[in-house]
């Protein structure tokens, strides 16, 4: 690892970038093509972002051209010069870094070291570590991303949108002049994807070569000066993105518009409550916490990265315990629960972070999918019935549109948006009467992201009450009948049908007491 | 394997589809099972070594190499449940041979039979694997820290169960058993270590515990999640592999017909039962092996090893030998495909780039 000083500030001159050009470039995972003769230009001062569904390869691509693949065929060029064999270490001393999908911070070290994980600067005697100028300029990058967390919390106690700011800050500390952002807004609200996005026009600014990924195709509008669109392993289309539009983009990624439409929400709901949670404390989390949710609704929850509404889930589902109130879960006082009695009554909860707290990645699909109902899958002599498991897990995978080449793979090999729908399949199959959806549609493309709406509207006509947690303000007003939010712990407000705006949603979620 | 659309963790890789597939391509998939690479390399050593003294393939030679092999491949199917879960287990030395001592003082002087045994050594060895399971699961401590621990009690236990005593004069029923023939080449106890091996592929695979081995052992916080008790599953996993070393020590007794106080800690034998783990293909990490593997390991690391005394190699590097096989196995991961030193390297670099 070449020990390079950090830079003291991005805002500093502009860089001597070179255009990276991927010509060509083939890669097959057993015999499957994950992209198949994919040409994409990436030019210094531009943002280029790359658009497709779940699985058209945008995240193999990146892979390949930050040198953790190595590709089947094709050609690089880094400012005219054919890369031959490209290591991730040979990119990262070329000046090319990769932001991934997932973190891939390292759980025990503090963020500060996190960020500076080889290139940590030198002190002034040998063998020491200038630990002063990385807290200073980590603090200054923090600053720049919004990112509130003190740089020597461990990376392990961070939520999954605080370890995507710090790989983001990681990438601008590492010195680097081509930098691919591989879906780094997907669990951000739209005020903390804002100040990346900041920086990202100030780097541009300087002449960066920047690569992007992501589902929001408002924001991908927004931000690029050029969209590629893949589809199934292959370009479709490149364009100005001053003359692309959503249904354009919609178009060439799915072939076919996507509409999603406000739920209709139903003013007589019924009166059950599924769920009530009462005057709920954890010291340093959430404060007297007091709401209900009745069958057949969809509440949501809307806050800032940090605010609370994961801790608040996760005390629900027995996760974390609770220093003072009560939940009661269809009239019954859930204590000492855990999530198998909670499963086991009905409760369920998809966790934001389906890296850490999702997948068995080497486990295979189906058994992914049916890991939260084993106890109850039927037997024969024993020995689980795997016809009837491979059945309903398949039925779940149809139902949330998991795109995979083939079942018996482990889920690792899925592209992120195609894991994120298996662990809703994984839920549904739970047959939930109360589910937490925690980010459901993260990383979802946009056809898909329909169709869990879809699969979200059918449950609560089924009868299920659902809380969603999303950082996608839109996604909110979609979906749901009510909305409460969250600020520091603490709840803000409450709207309901025809009041739920982006714009008063917004509101609620930056300052206290707002409405 | 029949034409189930999906595959089994009973073997440690997928079997290959039916139909539209190539015959290449199901042959190279079926050739990166390492339960497949296994056998074959054992037919071929037991190939070479024929021909080299012909003696090697007799009947009765099959038979003693099986029935000597079985002490370990049982405690390596132990160990495999535990290194599924992502934990490591190095007391199994001494819980075999504090088992292999308590039965065999009862069988040397009260005439106990091995059947009589068996219930004993299992209590014996369950009871200790507990012992670790709590030590690992409600204490917290590292496995490895944990059974390095216990490995030094367990030695102390095994002392003092010996009493400076050790048992030489067993029944016949024991030799029987242990050195004994089912049919012409396959002993007794292969066919115990076998169906052991069998049951507990199957378990793993088709039951509710085996699932949540796999599931704690790929990522515990989502185990938890998904509702599996997970300090439940790691010290069930911890008595088991204890069970299995009990076992392990009545299998020594009965092969070998003796016990004493350094019985299975004097052969390092836990050593042993990890790298029949590790060439078996589970991986340290947890979550990705199996049981057959582990077995198929330990029949080949004893034909890899016999063989080399053949060839009149000096004993001394036997455990150099082993190592070599640790390492050759690793580097050929089914994971990364075929063994190759590049895909070794690649993935180097790769887990240098994750942990930068
Ligand atoms: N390591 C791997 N092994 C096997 N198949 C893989 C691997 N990585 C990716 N794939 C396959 O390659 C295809 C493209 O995946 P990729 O991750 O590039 O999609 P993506 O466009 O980034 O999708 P998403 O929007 O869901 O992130 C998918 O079919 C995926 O299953
Ligand atoms: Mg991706």
């Amino acid at each position: 690892m070449a020990v390079s000083a950090p830079q003291q500030n991005v805002v500093g001159d502009a860089v001597a970038s070179l255009a990276y050009e991927a010509l060509e470039i083939s890669k097959s995972f057993g015999g499957a093509k994950a992209l198949d003769g994919v040409s994409v230009d990436f030019r210094p001062g531009e943002i280029h972002t790359l658009v497709g569904e779940n699985g058209a390869g945008k995240s193999t691509l990146l892979r390949v051209m930050s040198g953790i693949y190595e590709r089947d065929g094709g050609e690089l060029r880094l400012g005219g010069e054919s890369l031959e064999r490209l290591t991730p270490r040979e990119a990262q001393h070329r000046g090319i870094y990769l932001v991934p999908q997932e973190p891939t911070l390292m759980p025990h070290l503090s963020a500060l070291e996190n960020l500076f994980v080889g290139i940590i600067p030198r002190g002034r005697l040998p063998f020491t570590v200038d630990w002063k100028r990385m807290r200073e300029s980590a603090g200054d990058y923090f600053a720049q991303l919004g990112l509130a967390i003190d740089p020597r919390q461990r990376a392990e106690t961070l939520s999954i949108a605080q370890q995507q700011q710090l790989e983001c800050a990681r990438a601008l500390v590492h010195n680097c002049s081509v930098i691919f952002f591989d879906e780094p807004t997907s669990p951000l609200t739209a005020h903390e994807a804002e100040m990346l996005f900041a920086l990202m026009r100030r780097l541009r600014e300087r002449n960066f070569t920047l690569g992007f990924i992501s589902h929001r195709l408002d924001e991908v509008l927004e931000l690029s000066d050029r969209i590629t669109v893949l589809r199934d392993a292959r370009v479709v289309a490149t364009m100005d993105a001053a003359d692309a539009s959503r249904e354009l983009l919609v178009n060439e990624m799915v072939g076919h518009q996507v509409t999603i439409q406000r739920r209709h929400a139903r003013a007589a709901q019924s009166d059950d409550v599924a769920l009530s949670v009462q005057q709920l404390q954890r010291e340093g989390e959430f404060h007297n916490i007091s709401f209900e949710v009745h069958r057949g609704e969809v509440l949501g929850l809307a806050g800032l990265v940090g605010s609370g509404r994961t801790e608040i889930a996760e005390t629900i589902f027995g996760l974390r315990h609770a220093e003072a109130g009560r939940i009661t879960l269809e009239g019954h006082q859930l204590v000492r629960h855990s999530p198998r009695s909670c499963i086991d009554r009905g409760l369920i909860y998809l966790s934001e972070d389906r890296g850490r707290n999702g997948i068995f990645a080497d486990v295979q699909l189906p058994e992914n999918v049916s890991s939260a109902i084993v106890p109850r899958l039927p037997r024969l002599r024993g020995l689980l019935n795997r016809r009837v498991e491979q059945r309903l897990a398949g039925e779940a995978m149809e139902r949330t549109q998991v795109r995979a080449l083939r079942r018996d793979v482990p889920i690792r090999s899925l592209s992120g948006g195609n894991q994120q729908k298996a662990l809703f399949a994984r839920w549904l199959l739970a047959e939930p009467k109360v589910a937490i959806f925690d980010e459901p549609t993260r990383g979802v493309d946009v056809g898909a992201k329909a169709d869990i709406y879809a699969l979200i509207d059918g449950l609560a006509r089924d009868g299920v009450a659902i809380i969603v947690i999303s950082s996608e303000l839109e996604e909110l007003t979609w979906i749901c009948d009510r909305v409460i939010a969250v600020y520091e712990g603490h709840v803000t407000g409450e709207l309901s049908g025809e009041q739920i705006t982006v714009a008063a949603l917004g509101r609620l979620i930056v300052e206290e007491g707002g409405a | 394997m029949t034409t189930a659309p999906s595959p089994s963790p009973l073997l440690s890789a997928r079997p290959a589809g039916v139909g539209q597939r190539s015959a290449r391509r199901t042959l190279s998939r079926l050739l990166a099972m390492r339960e497949l690479q296994l056998v074959l390399v054992t037919v071929v050593i037991f190939a070479i070594t024929t021909a080299h003294a012909s003696t090697f393939i007799s009947a009765g030679n099959i038979s003693f190499l099986l029935a000597d092999a079985m002490a370990v491949a049982v405690i390596a199917v132990g160990q495999t449940i535990v290194v599924l879960t992502r934990g490591i287990d190095l007391s199994v030395a001494p819980i075999l041979g504090t088992a292999a001592l308590a039965v065999g003082f009862l069988a040397q002087n009260h005439n106990l039979t091995p059947l009589e045994g068996l219930p004993l050594a299992l209590a014996i060895g369950a009871a200790m694997g507990l012992g670790n399971g709590f030590m690992v699961a409600l204490a917290g401590i590292p496995p490895i820290i944990a059974t390095l621990g216990s490995l030094a009690i367990y030695s102390g236990v095994q002392a003092i169960v010996a009493h400076s005593q050790e048992v030489v004069t067993l029944p016949p029923a024991y030799f029987n058993l242990g050195n004994g023939d089912a049919i012409n080449g396959i002993p007794y106890l292969a066919l115990i270590g076998a169906g052991v091996a069998i049951a507990f592929a199957l378990i793993l695979w088709r039951t509710r515990f085996g699932r949540s081995i796999y599931a704690v052992g790929n990522n515990a916080e989502a185990a938890r999640r998904a509702g599996i008790n997970v300090s439940r599953v790691t010290v069930s996993s911890y008595v088991l592999c204890g069970a299995l070393a009990g076992l392990g020590g009545l299998i020594f007794l009965a092969h070998v017909g003796s016990a004493d106080s350094t019985t299975g800690t004097d052969s390092n034998i836990q050593l042993t039962a990890i790298a029949a783990t590790l060439i078996g293909g589970t991986t340290l990490t947890g979550g990705k092996g199996g049981v057959i593997g582990s077995f198929l390991a330990a029949i080949f690391l004893e034909v890899a090893l016999a063989a080399l005394v053949e060839f009149r190699l000096n004993p001394i590097w036997e455990p150099a030998g082993v190592g070599v096989m640790i390492l050759l196995a690793v580097l050929a991961d089914p994971t990364t495909g075929r063994p190759s030193l590049r895909s070794a390297l690649r993935m180097l670099l790769q887990s240098q780039r994750a942990r930068t």
